[in-house]
């Protein structure tokens, strides 16, 4: 629209030999300055910035260092697992078995290291026996129960995601299929293996990962932001990066130009899966307890801070640095609507509703940058 | 420029955060101003954050909670964590942000309680846990819970003289909340110290994981009773399961009121409406009660008082005894249970009629 009006004033001018006059220059613009906004790839940083300063003079408490501090806290867990998202995104692919691996990877890396269970709540557990006892875990109080058990949620992760990747690429079966049946399958797996009790009595260094802070900073923002720089540099920096890119743009194209599609769209399930462990580690770890129903809520969380901060739904693009942007303004938002004291039904109605805007704002965005 | 930009609005927004992360470093004594500020002010703030409210006890004590805190000229803040110990660990979180003076749980369960009661005791709040106790005792709280193994075995001792009058063995189920929830292990203990007390008069038991979820009890319910259809004593570890029991039980002509030849001894725990009803109509034997009414007052009036007190990690377990109403005891105790209370406001009668 802004194109055919920009060629009719041109038309015109030439015809009556005017320039145009001082105020359509003006209002030219502000019309490309807002253009320049909306495909700013730090859109939702600018609106993240906006919001804050906005809401401050109305809940002036969400500026208050514990309330900041609650924030970064809550940011960076999601951030894990939102970054394992972008991957699958980016290859026009979707992981919604996230947070059963999440749930599945807490109970089994709990039971490795827990010092102690409850028999009544426990002696009916299939790894009761096997795995589990009285004394808790195989490597209970051992100093190397923690590194351990953190090796061995990753590795599960990892190879939950190998699975689904496997499924995805070497049977072309829907990603939305193989994932969602992989979440009914993980989850019940989860409740299974401990008959849905949580497991606790973690090791002391294990919980310190997700509630210890340095100053006002907690671990995780050290810890997922390596990791969340180490995967920017990856997708920008790497082959494999822009390979990933090159299956979301269109799979048939990347394949005749020599990208081993197979190959890199199961990598794009294994980091999915694997960064989905690294966020188990800090949602167990913050509540201290291996969880079979951990992060059961959590996924439209994830998808929607990962939509909202740019990376397409259709695949070919996103950047780890728009999903950061995403689950800033996704935590954000929460943490504000709860400052507002609106109920969990408003809360709720009103996330939905960003994500959607959002899901709508990637259409019209990607409509604007073909046209540009 | 576009890059510049935007680095400039993020360290903006850093700035921002180390401007005002800086006072931290005297947050205690700025935090007491506040809190007192507040209590001169007569403005007192509670949080209260509940699990969710699924069943009849939950609405019930949340609404008495709500309503006589607001009563007081209490500033209520709610938050529904939707049975996530996640997201109520961080809405109780963003409630000591606001400095509450004191907060008030409905945990998600045993073991996420004990974290958020952490995370309270670390921000000097004082914290209430309402029925649903920590699994340990680890962090200072006030925490009101009924004697759950008492209560239920009361329950089952009737129901269990009840199964002697039929002069032979029964076949009993029991259907088992969240185990890890404390309340859900103290009413399968109380169910077990029957049995057990009993061997002569009791079958092998089958036992029912529910995980307080209606849908869950329905299905394993169902498959239970075509495995064994003999089963003809039950108790539920929470009455907000009748209406699966009614739906499994009524197709197999086994919900029939007492006295009936195929009448299966039915009791179950927390005193609810639907249980006075179904007591009144004849289909219960008997249920342990909670006396939520006891509860809410106990948790609110400690809560009260410690703030006044200034106390910021109070630490008091303190009982809600509770009892067992049966059919024999239902003229002089009904009226005591609140469910009943709750079903008479609704114009209904206590009068039982069955077996007329």
């Amino acid at each position: 629209m802004e194109r055919i009006e920009a060629k009719v004033n041109k038309v015109q001018a030439a015809s009556t030999g005017k320039s145009r006059p001082a105020t359509a220059d003006a209002q030219s613009g502000i019309s490309k300055a807002i253009r320049r906004l909306l495909l700013s790839e730090y859109f939702v940083l600018y609106l993240s910035l906006a919001y804050f300063l906005v809401l401050l003079p109305f809940i002036p408490r969400i500026a208050t260092p514990q309330n900041l501090g609650n924030i970064f806290s809550n940011m960076w867990p999601l951030l894990a697992v939102a970054i394992g998202q972008t991957f699958v995104l980016i290859i026009a692919g979707i992981d919604l078995s996230q947070t059963s691996i999440m749930a599945l990877v807490s109970v089994i890396g709990a039971a490795v290291m827990t010092s102690e269970l409850n028999p009544v709540l426990f002696e009916k557990a299939p790894l009761w026996g096997i795995l589990l006892s009285e004394n808790g875990g195989p490597l209970a109080g051992s100093p190397l129960a923690m590194p351990v058990a953190v090796f061995v949620m990753l590795l599960v992760g990892a190879a939950i995601g190998w699975f689904n990747g496997m499924a995805v690429a070497r049977l072309k079966m829907p990603p939305f299929m193989v994932t969602l049946v992989g979440m009914m399958f993980f989850s019940a797996l989860a409740i299974y293996l401990v008959k849905s009790e949580n497991i606790i009595h973690l090791p002391a260094s294990y919980v310190e990962i997700g509630q210890g802070e340095i100053g006002f900073i907690p671990y995780s923002f050290f810890i997922v932001g390596v990791l969340a720089i180490l995967a920017q540099l990856l997708l920008s920096r790497t082959v494999l990066g822009r390979w990933f890119y090159a299956i979301g743009t269109n799979t048939k194209a990347a394949l005749v130009s020599g990208v081993p599609v197979i190959r890199v769209t199961i990598m794009a399930y294994v980091l999915s899966g694997l960064f989905a462990a690294v966020g188990s580690v800090f949602y167990s770890a913050r509540l201290a307890a291996g969880r079979p129903t951990l992060g059961a809520t959590l996924l439209l969380d994830v998808i929607g801070a990962t939509v909202i901060g740019g990376t397409s739904l259709f695949g070919g693009k996103g950047k780890i640095i728009w999903t950061v942007f995403g689950v800033l303004f996704f935590v954000l938002l929460d943490n504000s609507l709860n400052l507002l004291n609106l109920s969990y039904f408003w809360v709720q109605i009103v996330k939905g509703s960003v994500i959607l805007l959002a899901a709508a704002f990637d259409v019209v965005r990607t409509r604007l940058l073909a046209a540009t | 420029m576009k890059r510049l930009s935007a680095v400039l609005s993020l360290l903006l927004l850093v700035a921002f955060t180390a401007a005002c992360a800086a006072p931290a470093a005297a947050p205690a004594a700025e935090n007491e101003g506040t809190a007192s500020t507040a209590a001169d002010a007569d403005a007192r703030t509670i949080c209260f954050a509940y699990q969710d409210l699924e069943t009849e006890f939950w609405v019930a004590g949340h609404k008495a909670i709500v309503e006589t805190l607001t009563g007081l000229g209490i500033n209520v803040i709610e938050r529904n964590a939707n049975e996530d110990a996640n997201k109520q660990l961080e809405q109780v979180k963003d409630c000591i942000a606001q400095s509450v003076d004191g907060i008030i749980i409905i945990p998600q369960d045993g073991e996420s309680a004990v974290t958020i009661v952490g995370e309270a005791n670390k921000a000097d709040i004082p914290i209430g846990v309402f029925n649903r106790p920590p699994a340990d005792d680890s962090n200072p709280a006030l925490v009101i819970v009924a004697d759950n193994e008492v209560i239920a075995q009361q329950a089952v001792e009737y129901m269990a003289e009840e199964a002697k009058t039929l002069g032979r063995k029964v076949t009993p189920l029991i259907m088992v909340g969240d185990l890890g929830d404390p309340n859900a292990v103290g009413r399968r203990q109380g169910f077990y110290n029957v049995i057990e007390a009993n061997p002569d008069l009791f079958n092998e038991v089958i036992e029912v994981p529910t995980k307080w979820d209606g849908a869950l009890a329905l299905s394993n319910l169902e498959a239970a009773m075509q495995a064994n259809p003999e089963v003809d004593f039950l108790f539920t570890s929470s009455d907000f399961m009748y209406p699966m029991i009614r739906s499994v039980l009524e197709p197999l002509n086994k919900w029939q009121v007492a006295g009936d030849e195929n009448h299966v001894i039915l009791g179950g725990l927390d005193g609810d409406s639907r249980a006075c009803q179904l007591m009144r109509d004849g289909y219960v034997d008997a249920t342990g009660v909670q006396d939520l009414f006891f509860e809410a007052d106990t948790i609110m009036n400690a809560m009260l008082e410690a703030i006044d007190a200034g106390e910021t990690q109070p630490n008091n377990w303190m009982d809600d005894p509770g009892f067992a109403l049966t059919q024999a005891n239902w003229e002089e105790r009904a009226e005591d249970m609140w469910g009943c209370k709750l079903f008479a406001e609704t114009g209904e009668s206590l009068e039982r009629s069955f077996g007329e």
